[in-house]
């Protein structure tokens, strides 16, 4: 698992919520999944960006796991502007998947 | 790279276009079950008669084409990772068949091949022609052309040419202007929809859907290729043949090449199922790989059909082929992908607002899993009881095996209504 990130301290804390949001058909949460690509705090702003993909594009539970990042993150920062970006550059694949969630899908 | 949000470029298709297909097919499943039930003894006479022919296009156009026209508007974005064209077409598609399969079908119970047949026809092509419009724009605006949207998109085209010479036979019928007699024609007319149709389409999505729910790393593009082109030219071979009048012996040749198709195709998802990553396979995909096996059931049937032509006891076997293709082979993929599909689309209507503000329930709490699997056990019993009362002309057989499959639909009803009209319970949100 390697996402890029401008703030180590706070990508923690932003990561260890997205580990709350679960893809509801793997059952598998989305950090694990291997979904979340990059987080950037933006100095002069209130903004933190999230830039993550989904396994398809027009993923039928797309919507669903973006609303859930995008509430997962406001949770410990109430203040800032939370957006989601999304990309598949590159797409995702299941060599993305972390260790814990490939053992979690194995077992 | 771009925002999500409401105006992402990669917004899903309306619930509100697809759940009325899944309700309507499922109630057009229980009422072919009633009818069979009411009607069993149409099982033991020839295949053409009116109770038969109801049954068969309730179960064609109003269980299958219905769910498949369904959950296509919202696979076939995933397929072609482009949009959905137009929502407006979609619905038209729904009312257009909405109205038309009834028609159809009461007109075939009647056998009142007049002005109610013909309407319903009408409708069915109109309904058809707003899907392939659909499709054919979506696919035209979207970037990626892959194998799996070349199958559903040809087998679109197929269901067109099903539904046009249906339209055709039934005026032929009460006007005769085609100078040949329509019952020639109910074989042409089936093939082209059950291979053209419901073999491709099922095979493009399936080759997508079945590795992404296992997570597979087996890819083999080549293979759905090849698949791809032995069904079309088991398919085309099939026309020339039947127009050109040829020895039925020489229909083996389409048969192999379709039956090579289903082989291959069989071993594709077994390989599929061999890498996948995701080892715990739930019931829903178990299901549907069961029908992947017995997609060869009818193959083997046909191929016993050909052999025994100058027999009379074929006549059942052609019953017992319809049979394993529509209370089989289809029943079964679609009594396991509704639960693969409808309970993630409903979720995502009840809970992506809430998502994320606290614990939600998981779409398979949506519901209630032993009745499907109690539904999975009732089903195969029934097939397999009524597929005797064919072969055996058992009336008594016929008539248990359809109150196993009455139950069945009832059971599946009971699951899909239970989702369709599922709530989000908002104060357990409030409260946290």
């Amino acid at each position: 698992m390697n996402i890029k990130t401008n703030n180590p301290d706070k990508n923690e804390i932003a990561i260890a919520a997205l580990y709350h949001v679960m893809d509801p058909e793997i059952d598998l949460n989305i950090v694990d999944l291997g979904l979340v690509y990059e987080t950037d705090f933006k100095e002069d702003s209130d903004d933190i960006i999230v830039i993550m993909t989904l396994t398809t594009r027009f993923c039928p539970m797309g919507e669903s796991i973006v609303e859930a990042a995008t509430q997962a993150v406001q949770q410990p920062f109430p203040d800032n502007n939370i957006q989601i970006m999304l990309t598949f550059q590159p797409p995702w694949d299941q060599s993305m998947i972390s260790e814990a969630g490939n053992l979690f899908l194995s077992s | 790279m771009f925002l999500a949000g409401n105006n992402s470029p990669i917004k899903n298709t309306s619930y509100k276009v697809v759940l009325p297909f899944y309700g309507y097919a499922a109630l057009s499943f229980l009422i072919a079950t009633i009818l069979m039930l009411i009607n069993t003894s149409a099982f033991t006479a020839h295949y053409f008669n009116p109770h038969t022919l109801a049954i068969t296009h309730t179960m064609a156009l109003g269980w299958g084409t219905m769910i498949i026209l369904g959950a296509s508007h919202q696979l076939f974005p995933v397929m072609i990772e482009g949009k959905l064209h137009s929502n407006i077409l979609a619905y038209l598609s729904f009312i257009f068949a909405a109205f038309g399969i009834p028609l159809l079908v009461f007109a075939f119970y009647e056998f009142n091949m007049g002005l109610v047949a013909k309407a319903g026809s009408i409708l069915i092509n109109l309904a058809v022609i707003s899907y392939v419009l659909n499709l054919s724009l979506s696919i035209y605006h979207s970037k990626s052309r892959n194998v799996h949207a070349v199958f559903a998109f040809t087998s679109v085209l197929w269901l067109f040419t099903t539904t046009f010479l249906g339209l055709l036979l039934v005026w032929n019928f009460s006007s005769n202007f085609l100078s040949i007699n329509s019952i020639n024609f109910l074989s042409l007319h089936a093939h082209l929809g059950i291979i053209g149709w419901f073999l491709l389409m099922i095979f493009g999505v399936g080759s997508r859907l079945i590795p992404m729910f296992l997570i597979s790393k087996y890819e083999n593009k080549k293979r759905l290729w090849l698949i791809y082109a032995l069904i079309n030219t088991g398919l085309i071979s099939f026309i020339i043949m039947f127009f050109l009048s040829v020895k039925v012996e020489l229909y083996f040749m389409p048969t192999l090449l379709i039956g090579v198709s289903v082989l291959l195709f069989g071993n594709h998802i077994y390989r599929s199922y061999a890498k996948r990553i995701r080892k715990k396979v739930d019931e829903q995909v178990k299901i549907s790989m069961l029908s992947v096996a017995l997609t060869m059931v009818p193959v083997i049937v046909l191929i016993a059909i050909i052999i025994l032509f100058a027999n009379v006891n074929s006549l059942q076997l052609v019953m017992l082929y319809g049979f394993t293709i529509f209370f089989g082979w289809i029943t079964t993929i679609i009594l396991g992908m509704t639960f693969k599909t409808l309970p993630f689309i409903v979720w995502n209507r009840v809970y992506s607002s809430i998502a994320g503000l606290g614990k939600t329930p998981n779409p398979k709490e949506l519901f209630d899993n032993k009745i499907f699997i109690v539904n999975g056990v009732v089903y195969l019993f029934g097939f397999i009881i009524f597929g005797l009362g064919i072969v055996r002309t058992n009336v008594l057989f016929l008539n248990i095996g359809a109150v196993f499959l009455l139950i069945t639909a009832v059971l599946y009803n009971f699951n899909v209504f239970k989702i369709l009209f599922h709530k989000a319970k908002l104060n357990e949100y409030k409260n946290k």
